[in-house]
């Protein structure tokens, strides 16, 4: 049985990407990154001096403040707050800078579901504009596993609310090497291939969670080559769209 | 503490020096004169009520929503405005997140003092039951970048997002008349507010030497300047608010020349905000009218077949565009009763239709062949009867024709089923007189 999904997209297939660097001018680096109608913007101001009493000043620290669109500022904008700083926090070299703070500050412009993988692409795409030194790129998708075991991939609002179950998961972006042989092996030298994070709303089996897993890493490629392209300097243009 | 406010950005004596000195010249370290605004870009959000302007290097965003509250005591018959401002850590490393400065409460006061005052926005058609329940606008500005000026940016944001706002329709109903039901926005069309005015804030930088004054002041300027004030004046020429917060003493010449200059700059960016949210108008109600036309052509492949067999009526509605079964599923009791609002949105839609496949949803994917014949075959027999009815029901005939036309070159299996749209293609193509006569040939052939 075919499975069609409200706007006829296929299972595997992901909402048109748009991804914008150097959206605004006081900030040392921004990107905006949307998936669909999904829409948000990343501002990096850093690093500065000074760490927080409870950072370990041997470290540069990351500090993430998240704004949603309207509305209170709560426990659920706290969360997204935390995983997006250990996210980050495992991405960048935190040795080169010493007892200094990197802000990330992230706006929801739209929400129409997947808002954290949107957020965490946005701040990585904005770490890169803004320099600062990062062991890799963090590519994040979000699978969702409906009732009947099969699985989603990019679910909008509508379909999240639908879904048994959803993950959010952030891999490392494949890597390109420098000669031409070694990048089309993929059994090469065991560089970091691991999950960054894995976030789950509602219960799924194990064997779905799996699933999730190697859909994810799959298209963790595709979304892997959209960055990368998207962040080559440019002389002219500053946005580009992939569908 | 003292760490981040030594990281912030100070402005240095040469800095300061070439900002006035070149003002005395009349030249601005942008280039531009003393009275030019910036650029100014308007656009506007997926949602309605949501606006993002670009003056210039300023960024602001806003969004303005509604909700069902209790009026004050002492107003039950009028709603409420509310302005939340944030100045996110993101539009300068300077601001801080958490508490709003007094800057912050400083702008949202004077986009405040601009709209409420002067009865910008009609509070009293805000109200649903006097005393108990009236919609509560909020609008939250949000500052993305700070390159100088925010209050009139903020101000213009404001404005563009509560012309585009839609509130939900809600009536009265229940036993005594006392249940408020709101109506969802697939239900019924959402309203906008009525706004009698606009109330334009423009700000003006004064520099020590009392000659020189800037209109709509850079950052840099900004921290050069010693004083400050922004008119909110309107296209008409009401002045809604001064707002002067001390600093530079200035001339009343002085000030009757900006006033002057504000009204006449009130007047552009009215004009400017008033294209933008035209603009924004047309294409919402494209958006509008192409999901209603896809879901008429869903429909009306579905109403022939309820004459026919139900099970057609059961494909029907399981074709590609799955996501206007709802109002696939309303505009099929309308279609029922054959009203004059059914025919005159056909018309609507069969108009937007002659502009073809540009018009058509790019996700719908090809037809099921089966189905394609089936509703074809019991859309035969219904052209016979359509033609005896009005004339707008054989312009609906279009958009399935179209709609099949479109999806058959996509799949091969639909040969068959072509030829027997090569008589209808003609007609769609042949004025309507010739079109009647065609069918009869037609059916006659058959």
């Amino acid at each position: 049985m075919e499975i069609e999904r409200p706007d006829g997209r296929s299972p595997n297939q992901l909402r048109p990407l748009a991804c914008s660097r150097s959206v605004l001018h006081r900030a040392h680096g921004s990107a905006s990154w949307a998936q669909g109608d999904t829409k948000v913007v990343a501002a990096i101001y850093g690093p500065k001096s000074g760490t927080r009493k409870n950072e370990n000043p041997e470290k540069a620290s990351i500090e993430v403040v998240w704004k949603p669109k309207t509305g209170q500022i709560g426990k659920a904008e706290r969360e997204y707050e935390m995983i997006l700083k250990r996210t980050l926090e495992s991405i960048c070299i935190r040795s080169i800078y010493p007892n200094t703070t990197t802000s990330v500050i992230v706006q929801v412009i739209h929400d129409d579901g997947a808002l954290l993988p949107c957020a965490i692409n946005a701040a990585c795409a904005a770490l890169v504009d803004a320099g600062i030194p990062l062991r890799h790129l963090a590519v994040a998708i979000c699978c969702s596993v409906a009732d009947d075991g099969y699985i989603f991939l990019d679910p909008n609002k509508q379909e999240e609310e639908k879904m048994k179950a959803f993950s959010y998961l952030v891999f490392p972006n494949s890597n390109v090497s420098v000669l031409p042989e070694r990048s089309s092996q993929e059994g090469g030298e065991p560089t970091a291939h691991g999950i960054i994070t894995s976030v789950t709303h509602g219960a799924m089996s194990v064997d779905d969670y799996l699933h999730c897993l190697e859909r994810g890493r799959a298209v963790s490629a595709r979304l892997s080559e959209f960055l990368r392209k998207n962040l080559e300097p440019k002389s002219s243009s500053e946005s580009s769209r992939a569908g | 503490m003292e760490q981040r406010l030594a990281n912030s950005w100070r402005q240095t004596v040469n800095e300061k020096n070439f900002i006035v000195n070149a003002l005395l010249s009349e030249l601005r370290v942008d280039g531009r004169r003393p009275f030019d605004y910036r650029k100014l870009t308007i656009k506007f959000g997926k949602d309605d009520g949501s606006s993002e302007v670009q003056l210039g290097h300023t960024h602001v965003m806003a969004i303005v929503s509604g909700q069902l509250l209790q009026p004050y005591k002492e107003r039950p018959n009028e709603g409420t405005l509310a302005v939340f401002t944030e100045f996110s850590p993101m539009a300068d490393p300077s601001f801080e997140p958490g508490r709003p400065t007094e800057s912050a409460v400083e702008l949202g006061r004077v986009v405040d003092r601009g709209l409420r005052e002067s009865r910008a926005v009609d509070t009293e058609s805000l109200c649903v039951l006097s005393g108990k329940l009236v919609w509560a606008i909020r609008i939250d500005i949000h500052i993305l970048d700070n390159g100088g000026n925010l209050v009139d940016a903020a101000n213009i944001a404001a404005l563009a997002a509560l012309l585009t706002f839609r509130r939900p329709e809600c009536s009265l109903g229940g036993e005594d008349g006392q249940q408020v039901v709101v109506h969802p926005p697939e239900m019924r069309d959402p309203i906008p507010l009525i706004i009698h005015h606009l109330p334009i804030a423009v700000t003006f930088g004064f520099f020590s030497n009392e000659n020189i004054m800037v209109i709509d002041p850079t950052h840099h300027e900004e921290a050069v300047m010693t004083g400050r004030m922004t008119a909110t004046v309107n296209a008409n020429g009401d002045v809604c608010s001064i707002h002067k917060p001390g600093g530079e003493g200035v001339n009343h010449r002085v000030l009757m020349h900006c006033l002057k200059l504000a009204h006449v700059k009130a007047g552009d960016i009215t004009a400017k905000i008033k294209d933008a949210v035209e603009i924004y108008n047309t294409q919402r109600a494209l958006r509008k009218i192409k999901r209603h036309s896809s879901s008429v052509a869903l429909d009306v492949g579905g109403t022939p077949a309820k004459s026919g067999e139900k099970q057609n009526q059961v494909d029907g509605s399981q074709l590609p565009q799955s996501k206007f079964k709802d109002e696939a599923s309303s505009m099929e009791c309308d279609a029922t009763s054959s009203g004059q609002e059914q025919n005159n949105k056909r018309d609507g839609v069969s108009q937007k239709f002659i502009g073809g496949p540009s018009s058509w949803d790019p996700y719908s994917e090809c037809v099921n062949p089966d189905l394609l014949k089936a509703s074809l075959a019991s859309h035969g027999p219904a052209t016979q009867r359509t033609q005896k009815g009005s004339r707008s029901e054989t312009k609906a005939e279009e958009p399935p024709q179209e709609m099949k036309i479109d999806s058959s070159p996509t799949d091969a299996g639909l040969a068959a089923a072509q030829n027997n749209e090569g008589k209808t293609l003609k007609d769609a193509v042949k004025p309507k007189n010739k079109r009647k006569k065609k069918k009869v040939s037609s059916n006659s052939g058959n």
